[in-house]
């Protein structure tokens, strides 16, 4: 209840005009009670019970105006502000035939005008025209919901720019943009390589590893960069199934009975057969009630709102087998004759082994095929086949060298034949005899061409073509010898490698004396491969990654996969093998090889600059190689150990129980008799200073240690050191317990009103009161004091910090500040002694307002009771209040800053409530009172002696904040086990 | 009466047991002897009562049932829970219970009449485990506002008498001596907080933890965690005595027990196993599948080589050599 009350704020009292509501009241009791019946009706006057004068209706023998006499509202005439229109006049208002148009004839109107999509440069408009098109249809069919559908809910499917242009570009639905290499041939060939691994795995275990692998590679594609990754994936392909009944989107009646959705589907379906009715057993669809994910039914009532932590997160335990059912549904579906139930269990089973085989279901695989292979011979090669081409071109040109030359003979006389005989033998010795048959044929009519027909100068021809023959021959000759001739020869290997700049072959020993005719052919292959130029990527390789480091012979078997994998062109169709590893084991040893390269692949496109390390990292961490999880084992033990010596860590700190909890449980209470404790410093140091946790680790431990020091200290013989120890330290011992007596005299007297109490006791001994506000020595003592309870409090701060120190500032600054206003209050009221008879029970209730109150209002309605003097005082109310409450929004936020943690423990403490209630109080005339208390114990000093004294521990707390933080707190730490201990000592 | 001179009796026969089963692995429960079969849905807790005769489960049927579980009975149903119950605990005295779940509430039973006797509110959110201390005076939960609450059941007030907020995560379970509140949470500490001394001792594992059980002779502390090891603590100096592998427990609240005789370490797995360990060398010395999912909880006769376990598949089973 307390806590309730504490977050109300009463501002000030309400005013009650006495004589007016007295007056009314009387005269309408006077007249409720028979005054008035003496009057004539007509001379009754109607009233309500506050005593106005109520109008009535008609009926009711008058009229009622409006609302309560007043206007036809609640609120009445609410005046309007003035504007003057001498500088903005009404305007002139353009009015169209808009201005007079209901909403739908506007759309009307509207509808006239339309775009054109001519200029429908983003398909904007089409997209319209084909909702509008895709509306129209709507309205053609029968819709399951009737009218036209929202058009939120349904809209057209039109392609974006970007997949039509992706579409364009070989793109399809459904497949990952990035990678279109990998997806469909290369998963192709894994899944087959899969297969064969599940087939070739001898034992019955082999599948369970081999599964691993298998998911590897996934975790892999995902690790290098996240959304490379998720680009690489494909999409999904969402299939919506069309809404055919007609109930309301979204709207399932089956939702809490799955066993007749059974039924119905049943129903519909023997609906449209009408020839074969079949009997549904009503057990199976029972046994599908089960199956259908029917949430346990019970735990939510209709009022509770389902949130995510009602979650059914055991929901897995509830899939039950759903074979059963689905043998029967099949057959039904299919729309083959109902069987009966025995015969359907075997059907069923059937069924079973079909779907295995991918039969659909209802057939059966037919025990002999009509399909059969017809296979045919190789075609017979005949014996005298040479697998050799011959080409005829140059052959023959080379052919007719050796023909006999022609006789020489003189050329003719004329000159121009000459020429043309020459010419012409040139161009045939060079293009061959074709182009002589065709001039002959040519020129058949031309005399001058007689000599290719045996005519004049025939003889001369023959001559110059032979000559032509054998010079272009020689020159071919020389041609060919450098480049062409040697194809004409047989090509060796050695030579065709020196061609192709390739190193000549060596057959390593080790190969061919290892095994088998046909390794030694992989190895031949393998080395052909070897010997052609490696790409520069993949020369950097095998001192990147080595996965397989702990088992060398995998290690290289990776590493000629890997050469395979790259240099592309020859591939061989299996790989040098240690020739006992059986088929298994070599293709999970290729599926490892492949996730490893992929891995290896990704790392170096994804961080070119960290090839060096960081795949290796992750194929430590991340993979499980067959035989390379060993290095992984490993470093989950160095991590285990490192673990090990972190965990478990003990920590101790004091903690208090309740008396009454010690009461229940039957045990003394340890902390019987001594005063609440001072808030856990932990939490204190979280609340102020954000460290990081290990240092905040280190703090409790030397705590726990200080702890168990103190009961060895009462042990004898650390006795007479600690006592010296403890005599040095008394001072500050006893300045340290000093905060604890103060919680004590703060919290001790609990009392509601206790502010109130203050200000009743501020005028209750005045001399008190005139002490504090004359002595400026005691104002002094009064600010030194603060300052080092501020201190005490837990608001001193260490300088490193600059978020709390502002606050710290602050509150040290605002503390003085208000202080100083209340000096000004108190000798304000009391150095009006004149007034004072007149004002007395004026300023008791002014007095009390400004405390209880944080605002504005009261010291409003007091204006119109306080006197002259009263208002001066006002005035300062004001500042009070302001000066009051900046440092309690302070505060505030202090708390809130603070983690959740250790406000949630405050909420619950003392300490905090009694904070909040400073918000509204005043903290520093409320802090001097304890002050004054407390000297009032201790009045055998005088207070020049206590004055000192208080100033030499304000001192001592000053040179404490000037330590490091965690000194400070250690020392206070420290200071506190002494002061207990130092208690428990005098009980002793 | 009766009970009283039975007891001596039992316990004198349940000594040689004892030795048997410290002996060899062959003595451990692993024969079904019952099947209680009754809740719908999701069975959270299943504990013995203080003598092992009757036993008590609770699940998100919202319901808490009493069993007699080496007859296969069902005995009675406890019902006034709004969400589900998380846990239970029956007073050495077998009169009063306390159950906890997530309705946030704590609920005090009377057993035979079956009503609720206090409700105590306070909780911030769902309360994950109860217990009644020794003379059965206090109520101590641990709840997902990361506190313990202590509930007095002598008074009429229904304010928790203490509130221990230290923790820095949910509290997932607790463990009452008769000087000591031990409360193990998420933020992956066991703490220990003795009020006898007026201390709080903290002993961080590292993991978070799912279930504290103490050992018989109360010198070590059981906690399994979320990385699917069950831990083996010392609780005078906070040594980590052994880990127990092998099972998987990452997900779910799942309990974990030893045997009456501290021989061995019972846990179950999130795959419906029940792990035997041997309590000094770790190693798995049975392992069978119990359940069709996911074993909620473990509780082991006081005297008896018994068991019970329940499930996520809204069975408790019963246990036996």
């Amino acid at each position: 209840m307390d806590s309730d009350e504490e977050d109300y704020v009463f501002f000030g009292t309400p005013i009650e005009r006495e004589e007016e509501i007295t007056n009314r009241r009387k005269k309408a009791a006077a007249e409720a009670s028979g005054n008035l019946r003496a009057l004539p009706p007509w001379k009754q006057e109607v009233r309500d019970e506050e005593g106005r004068r109520r109008f009535h209706g008609a009926f009711t023998g008058g009229f009622s105006a409006g609302y309560f006499n007043t206007v036809g509202t609640k609120e009445g005439w609410a005046p309007q502000s003035f504007t003057s229109s001498r500088k903005n006049r009404a305007e002139v208002k353009q009015q169209s035939i808009f201005n007079f148009l209901d909403e739908d004839e506007k759309a009307e109107l509207e509808g006239t005008l339309g775009t054109s999509s001519q200029f429908d440069t983003f398909g904007f408009t089409a997209a319209e025209h084909a909702r509008k098109q895709a509306d129209k249809e709507q309205k053609q069919r029968p819709s399951a919901i009737p009218g036209p559908i929202p058009d939120e809910l349904v809209l057209p499917a039109s392609e974006s720019i970007g997949v039509k242009l992706l579409l364009k570009m070989g793109w399809r639905h459904g497949r990952a943009i990035n990678d279109s290499r990998a997806s469909s041939l290369y998963d192709a060939r894994r899944e087959a390589r899969k297969a064969l691994l599940a087939f070739a795995s001898e034992d019955a275990k082999a599948p369970c590893p081999a599964d691993e692998p298998v998911e590897e590679p996934e975790s892999f594609t995902v690790q290098p960069s996240d959304d490379d990754a998720r680009s690489s994936q494909s999409l999904p392909a969402f299939v919506c199934n069309p809404k055919q009944d007609l109930h309301g989107l979204g709207y399932d009646p089956f939702k809490h009975a799955p066993e007749f959705r059974e039924k119905k589907r049943l129903h519909l379906l023997n609906d449209k057969q009408r020839g074969d009715r079949k009997t549904m057993s009503i057990k199976d669809s029972l046994f599908g009630s089960k199956s259908g994910k029917a949430a346990p039914g019970f735990g939510i009532g209709a009022l509770e709102e389902y949130d995510a932590e009602d979650e059914d997160i055991y929901a897995a335990g509830y899939d039950f087998e759903e074979t059963c059912i689905e043998d029967d549904e099949e057959p039904s579906r299919l729309g083959i004759e109902s069987k009966q139930p025995s015969r359907l269990s075997i059907e069923s089973k059937q069924k079973v082994v079909a779907r295995d085989q991918g039969v659909l279901p209802g057939f059966k695989v037919a025990s002999v095929s009509d399909y059969q292979l017809e296979r045919f011979d190789p075609p017979v090669i005949p014996k005298d086949f040479a697998p050799h081409h011959k080409f005829p071109g140059p052959l023959e040109t080379l052919k007719k060298l050796d023909v006999p030359s022609p006789p020489e003979v003189p050329p003719p006389d004329d000159s121009n034949l000459k020429l043309l005989i020459e010419g012409v033998a040139k161009l045939v010795a060079r293009c061959g005899k074709l182009f002589e048959d065709l001039s002959r044929k040519k020129n058949q009519s031309n005399p001058l061409f007689s000599f290719l027909s045996g005519g004049n100068g025939h003889d001369y021809y023959e001559r110059r073509l032979w000559e032509e023959h054998q010079k272009f021959g020689v020159q071919a000759k020389l041609l060919l010898d450098g480049k062409l001739s040697p194809s004409m020869q047989k090509m060796t290997a050695e030579s065709r490698g020196k061609l192709l700049g390739e190193k000549p072959l060596e057959r390593s020993s080790r190969e061919t004396t290892s095994s088998s005719v046909a390794s030694g052919e992989f190895q031949l292959q393998f080395n052909l491969s070897d010997t052609f130029k490696k790409p520069d990527s993949f020369s950097k390789l095998p001192e990147v990654a080595k996965p397989f480091k702990d088992d060398p012979a995998k290690q290289e078997r990776f590493e000629q996969f890997l050469k395979e994998k790259y240099e592309g062109g020859l591939r061989s169709t299996g790989y040098t093998v240690a020739s006992n590893m059986s088929e298994a084991a070599r293709a999970r040893e290729k599926l490892d090889f492949e996730a490893a390269a992929e891995a290896i692949e990704k790392g170096k496109r994804g961080k070119e600059s960290m090839v060096s390390t960081q795949p290796l990292d992750f194929l430590a961490s991340g993979m499980q190689f067959t035989s390379g999880g060993l290095e992984q084992v490993e470093n989950g033990h160095a991590e285990d150990l490192v673990t090990k010596k972190m965990y478990p860590r003990r920590e101790e700190f004091q903690w208090r129980p309740a008396p009454v909890l010690c009461k229940r449980f039957d045990l003394i209470d340890p902390f019987m008799g001594k005063p609440p404790p001072a808030p856990r410093a932990r939490s204190k140091i979280d609340s102020l200073l954000f460290i990081p946790d290990s240092v905040k680790v280190a703090k409790p431990e030397e705590v726990a240690i200080t702890n168990r020091d103190v009961p060895a200290a009462q042990t004898g013989a650390q006795m007479t050191i600690e006592d010296v120890a403890e005599e040095e330290i008394e001072i500050v011992a006893e300045n340290v317990e000093r905060p604890v007596d103060l919680y004590k005299a703060i919290f001790s007297d609990d009392s509601d009103d206790d502010v109130e109490d203050l200000n009743t006791k501020k005028v209750e001994d005045p001399e008190k009161k005139t002490e504090v506000a004359t002595t400026a020595l005691n104002r002094l003592i009064a600010d030194d004091f603060l300052e080092s309870l501020g201190k005490e409090l837990g608001f001193e701060v260490p300088p490193d910090t600059p978020y709390s120190t502002n606050k710290a500032n602050a509150l040290r600054i605002e503390t003085p500040n208000s202080d100083s206003g209340n000096a000004k209050f108190s000798t304000g009221t009391y150095l009006n002694p004149g007034n004072e008879t007149a004002q007395d029970g004026d300023s008791q209730k002014n007095k009390s307002i400004p405390v209880r109150s944080g605002g504005y209002n009261s010291s409003k309605h007091t204006v119109g009771l306080l006197n002259m003097s009263g208002k001066v005082n006002e005035d300062k109310f004001a500042q009070e209040d302001k000066k009051v409450k900046s440092p309690s929004s302070r505060q505030r936020n202090w708390s809130s800053s603070s983690s959740s943690d250790d406000e949630r423990s405050r909420k619950h403490s003392k300490r905090h409530r009694h904070r909040s209630s400073g918000s509204y109080s005043d903290p520093s005339s409320d802090d001097r009172e304890h002050y004054r208390s407390r000297s009032k114990g201790k009045r055998e000093r005088s207070s020049r002696e206590k004055s000192s004294h208080s100033r030499k521990h304000s001192k001592h707390h000053k040179h404490r904040s000037r330590d490091s933080p965690s000194r400070s707190h250690r020392g206070s730490e420290r200071e506190h086990s002494e002061g207990r201990k130092e208690k428990r000592k005098r009980r002793d | 009466m009766l009970k009283t001179k039975v007891a001596p009796s039992l316990a004198g026969l349940a000594r040689p047991d004892k030795n048997k089963s410290n002996m060899s692995s062959s003595e451990l429960p692993r024969k079904e002897a019952n099947v209680l079969k009754g809740h719908e849905g999701a069975v959270l807790a299943a504990r013995f009562n203080s003598d092992g005769n009757y036993c008590l489960s609770c699940g998100k049927d919202r319901t808490i049932r009493l069993w007699n579980p080496h007859r296969g009975i069902h005995i009675k149903n406890y019902k006034s829970h709004g969400r589900e119950v998380r846990d239970v605990h029956v007073t050495p005295d077998n009169s009063k219970l306390c159950s906890c779940g997530g309705d946030r509430q704590i609920f005090y039973w009377d057993v035979s009449t079956g009503r609720v006797i206090r409700k105590f509110r306070g909780h911030d959110g769902e309360v994950n485990a109860v217990k009644f201390n020794e003379y059965a005076s206090v109520v101590v939960s641990a709840g997902y506002d990361r506190s313990l609450r202590a509930w007095d059941c002598r008074s009429h007030s229904t304010e928790p008498i203490q509130i221990i907020d230290s923790f820095l995560d949910t509290v997932m379970s607790v463990c009452l001596t008769k000087t000591e509140i031990i409360g193990g949470s998420v933020d992956g500490t066991v703490r220990t907080f003795d009020i006898r001394i007026g201390r709080e001792i903290s002993d961080d594992l590292g993991q978070p933890v799912n279930c504290i059980s103490m050992s018989n002779d109360g010198n070590c502390i059981l906690a399994s965690c979320l990385d699917s090891s069950i831990r083996l603590l010392d609780r005078s100096t906070g040594e980590l005595l052994q880990e127990y592998k092998g099972h998987a427990c990452k997900s779910y609240k799942m309990d974990c027990c030893l045997t009456n005789s501290d021989a061995h370490v019972i846990g179950g797995s999130e795959d419906g196993s029940i792990f035997f360990w041997d309590l000094v060398d770790a190693s798995v010395v049975s392992k069978f599948r119990a359940h069709s999912s996911v074993v909620t909880s473990v509780s082991y006769h006081p005297k008896d080589n018994c068991m019970i376990t329940s499930s996520v598949d809204g069975s408790v089973r019963v246990w036996k050599t």
